[in-house]
């Protein structure tokens, strides 16, 4: 079973990330650490059903309502709201919220899409032979949020991947949403206009590119058409660090 | 036909015909995210996790439950027992495509148990390893709280609680259920 | 046919929204994309803003209290399944639909009209249901009516009303 293991390298990487919300944001990696080590205190049922005695991909292609999803985050919003200052900060703490699933997903996206690339066989021993194919540039990362962290959540690709055009920017990525699933059922009142729910998307891209050593902030912005009235940029702030290594790694040829 | 049957293949028809469906993953996942958030809010006061994922799952049935009608179409229950076999057999299976064994009645009728051989809420899930959180977290809560607000709304007071979980070592996850009492109609406040 | 007013009680017997239309210009009856408009009372001004021109809470208490005891009589007479679904007098028919967890849905309509109790039905389903219930920023209960005259709610029921029921 080595995704202990993994879990724990991906710790360290998202530790030694360069955020100004780390600290918050540590401790709940921090508890997902505690949730995730196999340990020998605890308890468990005499017919061994642990997580570790199940498929990992048992789920994989598992569905369930989505009104049942629609409930729990209406109760995560209604939760959020209930402790905020205002819509900005309703929106940090959706983000904050999706946080933690994005670091998740990540090791989940890598078991999967290792476990495809040895096509037939989806032991975990033969996982272990082949290294992770982590994101090094950030075309890649964006690829993997684009098209499997999307398929994975949502069963399509996001609609469109784009670059900031202006050369004050060229951190700045942009991730569109025709019609995010989030944001289904809801009616956001004249006076909350600004407010976008998919902040907890946005969370979970953050979560996702922080996990793979890419400091970002990612924002979730109403941009809507006549055709998709709920259509959401998702914004993605690269910081520094990452475009200084992102000129070092072109220099050198890393793809 | 027995009413269980009926309602299992209610159940089973609306699932595929009617439920409009997204990843389980990420329905399990944003479940987690949401009991992590509380322990780490509550500092790890697990009674008040407990508390305040009952009271969430209260407004989800209280909202879940015209999703359920609107879907289902079902009528008024005879009976407490059709009511078991309908919040197992037709609930569960459309909300989280499981349907819980409904046994342990009480010779009054009144009182039954819910044994969940699977749980989506709780896929992934091991519990922290601090000593206290297989003794007190009841990790999936929010569903005693979705059949109290649920069974609130179509008039009937209902008391729910977990008294065995698969994560906290047991061999089961059972919920125990009461009927407490049939609500009446609530009349307008009187004018004069 | 024409939809004069419709209303949503909850449990708690309160009314938790009231919407009037105003009988369409003879110019556009027909027309499927004609939106009603209260040329009669309020020019100018859309059926939305009209509404309460004319309707007053009193006459919320009056319907609620007509249809809550119709609603009991029928299951006095008929047994507890029993449910009253319409009636009419000289002027209107009012036509009622009720959840089992209590929530009352009236429309009234002119004599014309044919039972408008599936209508209503999908009403809840479809628009109650998808905007109201499942939208995270309406509170579970709707004291005052709160939360179910949002944005998406109340166009889906204009358009219900004047395309599908015109």
């Amino acid at each position: 079973m080595t995704q202990p293991a993994r879990h724990a390298a991906m710790l360290s990487i998202s530790n030694s990330g360069p955020n100004t919300m780390a600290g918050e944001k540590q401790q709940s990696t921090q508890h997902m650490h505690t949730q995730s080590q196999p340990s020998q205190g605890l308890r468990v049922p005499s017919n061994r059903k642990t997580i570790y005695d199940r498929h990992l991909n048992r789920s994989r292609s598992a569905e369930l309502s989505r009104a049942s999803f629609a409930f729990l985050f209406a109760e995560m919003v209604t939760y959020a709201q209930r402790r905020v200052t205002g819509i900005q900060d309703l929106e940090r703490r959706l983000n904050e919220q999706g946080y933690p699933l994005g670091l998740r997903l990540l090791d989940l996206l890598y078991y999967r899409t290792m476990s495809s690339s040895t096509s037939s066989s989806l032991s975990s021993s033969s996982t272990s032979a082949s290294p992770p194919n982590r994101p090094l540039r950030i075309l890649p990362l964006l690829h993997l949020i684009h098209g499997p962290l999307w398929r994975l959540l949502f069963n399509r690709p996001a609609d469109a991947l784009e670059h900031s055009v202006s050369p004050e920017t060229p951190n700045e990525y942009m991730i569109t949403d025709n019609d995010p699933l989030v944001n289904t059922y809801i009616s956001v009142p004249k006076e909350m206009s600004m407010l976008n729910c998919a902040a907890f998307v946005a969370g979970i891209i953050e979560g996702v590119c922080d996990g793979c050593g890419f400091e970002a902030k990612v924002t979730a912005h109403n941009q809507p058409t006549e055709m998709w009235p709920g259509r959401t940029i998702f914004l993605l702030r690269f910081g520094e660090s990452v475009m200084e290594r992102e000129k070092v790694l072109e220099r050198a040829g890393v793809k | 036909m027995s009413s269980a049957t009926k309602a299992s293949r209610i159940g089973e028809e609306l699932w595929k015909t009617r439920v409009d469906k997204v990843n389980a993953e990420l329905v399990t996942l944003t479940y987690g995210t949401i009991v992590a958030q509380l322990c780490q809010d509550y500092d790890g006061n697990y009674h008040e996790v407990n508390k305040q994922l009952e009271k969430m799952g209260y407004n989800i049935g209280m909202r879940l439950i015209e999703d359920f009608l609107a879907k289902s179409n079902v009528g008024r229950c005879a009976n407490f027992r059709e009511t078991a076999d309908m919040i197992s057999k037709v609930g569960f299976r459309i909300f989280l495509n499981i349907a819980p064994t409904v046994t342990n009645w009480t010779s009054d009728n009144n009182q039954f148990s819910l044994i969940f051989d699977e749980n989506p809420l709780a896929d992934f899930v091991e519990l922290p390893d601090d000593g206290r959180a297989q003794d007190e977290l009841w990790f999936s809560n929010i569903l005693c709280g979705v059949l109290r607000g649920a069974l609130e709304m179509v008039q009937m007071q209902i008391e729910a609680h977990f008294v065995s979980d698969v994560l906290r070592g047991d061999d089961t996850t059972e919920m125990r259920v009461s009927l407490v009492r049939y609500i009446e109609d609530e009349m307008p406040p009187d004018e004069e | 046919m024409v939809v004069y007013s419709f209303y949503i009680f909850d449990r708690h017997a309160e009314c938790i929204y009231k919407r009037r239309w105003l009988p369409r210009p003879v110019s556009t009856v027909g027309s499927k994309s004609s939106r009603p408009t209260s040329e009669a009372s309020a020019p100018g001004l859309p059926a939305t803003l009209g509404q309460s021109a004319r309707t007053t809470d009193d006459d919320a208490k009056l319907i609620f209290g007509t249809v809550f005891s119709l609603r009991n009589m029928a299951r006095k007479l008929g047994g507890e399944d029993d449910n009253f679904v319409t009636y009419r007098t000289s002027q209107y028919k009012l036509h009622y639909y009720e959840t089992p967890t209590n929530i009352k849905f009236v429309m009234l309509t002119d004599l014309k009209s044919p039972s408008m109790r599936v209508a209503l039905q999908q009403i809840y389903i479809n628009l109650y249901v998808e905007y109201v219930v499942k939208n995270p920023l309406s509170p579970v209960e709707h004291p005052g009516g709160i939360g179910v005259n949002n944005e998406l709610f109340e166009e889906s029921l204009e358009q219900f009303v004047t395309r599908v029921l015109s």
